[in-house]
């Protein structure tokens, strides 16, 4: 059946709090066509950064090739990859690490 | 020439175009609805046919095109199964979206005074766009960058390489198109950020 996938929730466990409460995360990939200055653009207006943490954030994306720019509970981070691909940035969803 | 975007006072901005700059936005616009609504957002065929007819909410699989596969990027690149459900349930409304901004710079455009056939040169067109204007200006630009750079094959730091060929090669007068929309995407970016 082509129903949708279950979300995974995962159970709170105290030691672990970051890790269980933010267990997704988007990232933003480094494609050569669109403005660093845009993309800086990009992350204030959706995401509400300052300028200096989004053009933090987008020097990261350039230099590195990616960066997490949100995490939080699948649904949410598919939201924000969805808004990304609405900016037309490259963007992807998966798991936090630890 | 255009100078590309300016704040406008008391909100807004504003950019003037010639007709022929004005006429090749509204074309791209237009190739860009087409390409859009060219290879069908439909779920591919499944096993079961009765299933496939009933399942009209969006495409499971990434679009062969590759200008849309970049449009619409595979949101779990380690999960086939979660990026079909991720594209099922957005892609639909990703298109639509991008299709409606194209379909909103073509409204402003003519409504600033674009003829339906444009004919002379003399034209000049002054464009106002309010913040929500700019935005869907601003993501229909980036999508025809988008849509250029996969058609031309632009990597980064490639710039050498489009220098270096003659002039009468017709992909250099693609690229020309290319950065000129860079550098209008540039100046509304900075007209707009506050």
């Amino acid at each position: 059946m082509s129903t949708p996938a279950p979300l995974e929730v995962e159970e709170p466990v105290a030691d672990e709090l970051t890790a269980t409460d933010r267990p997704w995360q988007t990232v933003v990939w480094n494609d050569p066509v669109n403005l660093m200055s845009y993309v800086t653009f990009v992350f204030r207006q959706y995401f509400g950064f300052t300028e200096k943490k989004a053009e933090k954030l987008m020097l990261q994306v350039h230099h590195d090739g990616r960066c997490t720019v949100s995490s939080g509970s699948r649904e949410e981070m598919e939201r924000d990859v969805q808004a990304m691909h609405e900016y037309g940035l490259w963007a992807t969803l998966e798991r936090a690490e630890g | 020439m255009t100078e590309g975007f300016h704040p406008r006072r008391g909100g807004g901005v504003v950019a003037t175009f010639s007709g022929f700059e004005a006429d090749l936005l509204r074309s791209l616009a237009s190739q860009l609805i087409e390409l859009l609504r060219n290879e069908a957002a439909v779920p591919h065929a499944e096993a079961d046919p009765l299933e496939a007819l009933l399942d009209f909410t969006g495409p499971t699989t990434a679009p062969e095109d590759p200008v849309l596969a970049r449009l619409f990027p595979t949101a779990y690149p380690q999960d086939e199964e979660a990026a079909g459900e991720f594209r099922r349930f957005t892609e639909t409304e990703l298109r639509g979206g991008k299709a409606g901004n194209a379909a909103a710079v073509i409204d402003v455009l003519e409504e600033a005074g674009l003829p339906g056939d444009l004919e002379g040169e003399a034209l000049v067109i002054d464009v106002e766009l309010d913040h929500g204007g700019a935005m869907q200006w601003m993501k229909s630009m980036t999508d025809m960058r988008l849509a250029l750079a996969s058609r031309l094959d632009i990597t980064e730091g490639d710039e050498d390489y489009w220098d270096s060929l003659p002039d009468d090669d017709a992909r250099v007068h693609v690229h020309d198109i290319y950065d000129w929309l860079g550098f209008l995407q540039e100046s509304l970016v900075r007209a707009v950020a506050p």
